[in-house]
């Protein structure tokens, strides 16, 4: 096993890891916080890619990621504070209506 | 030594990154992921990505944890409290579920093979930055854009209503 593979699994299971976060968190903070990994594990991913071909586009991709990762807490965490300003509560289990 | 560097670098990842999605209190996850992110720059820099792992510093462990600890001071702490931890059912479901997946793909991973390479970089910085301005740029400037429309997103959600 060369060690690219061995990276490459250490960062899907990174992936896996923040996507059981999503799926099991409560508190919607911590729901972003699990996403931020998801994107840390496909950024480990894109990186090794890179350095195995010996090329420098993957990088890039990963400077657009931690675009998009800036942009995404912006937005997440404001509606996150605006749905506390209305309902009064955060728990992933309570937000299920579109509006009510 | 690379196979060390990455054992250590990966087992400090992984601990920090299971602490994450499993400790309780939400301040005490974010400092877990804060700690992650350390350990990814550190893998970063043994695959020999300097700028990004300097930007994954600068973006992910200043403004990023920064802003979730800003916004969780906000927000009264009684009832930040009553949601706090996993879901067990969830939990319970989920784990078989990461685990199949994660042994597919790992079957993939070991068995497939690796495209060519092409090349070796001499000079990363050099290199990204080169590729960034010349076949990448209509890229950069939509990221700017979308950083922009971000912001504006931000001000309005965050407003009060009059």
């Amino acid at each position: 096993m060369s060690i690219e593979k061995a990276y490459i699994l250490l960062s899907v299971l990174v992936f896996l890891i923040g996507f059981l976060g999503v799926v099991a968190r409560k508190n919607l903070i911590t729901i972003l916080v699990s996403t931020e990994i998801m994107l840390n594990g496909v950024n480990l991913t894109l990186v090794t890619v890179d350095k195995y071909l010996g090329k420098v586009d993957g990088q890039i991709f990963a400077f657009f990621i931690l675009t998009v990762a800036a942009a995404e807490v912006a937005v997440g965490l404001g509606l996150v504070v605006s749905i506390f300003r209305l309902k009064g509560y955060e728990g992933s289990s309570e937000i299920v209506h579109l509006r009510d | 030594m690379e196979w060390l560097i990455l054992g250590v670098l990966g087992f400090w990842l992984l601990v920090s990154v299971i602490g994450a999605i499993l400790v309780k209190n939400p301040v005490h996850s974010i400092l877990f992921f804060l700690s992650s992110v350390l350990a990814m720059a550190g893998l970063f820099l043994s695959l020999g990505a300097e700028l990004l792992a300097g930007l994954q510093l600068i973006i992910y462990a200043v403004a990023i944890v920064v802003f979730y600890v800003l916004v969780i001071t906000t927000i009264p702490w009684e009832k930040v409290k009553k949601f706090e931890g996993v879901y067990k059912r969830e939990l319970i479901v989920g784990v078989p579920i990461v685990v199949f997946v994660f042994c597919l793909t790992g079957y993939m991973v070991l068995k497939g093979r690796l495209a060519q390479p092409a090349g070796v970089v001499e000079d990363n910085v050099r290199e990204v930055g080169r590729n960034l301005f010349t076949s990448y740029l209509f890229p950069f400037e939509v990221a700017s854009v979308i950083l922009l429309v971000a912001m504006i997103g931000a001000i309005l959600l965050g407003r009060k209503e009059e």
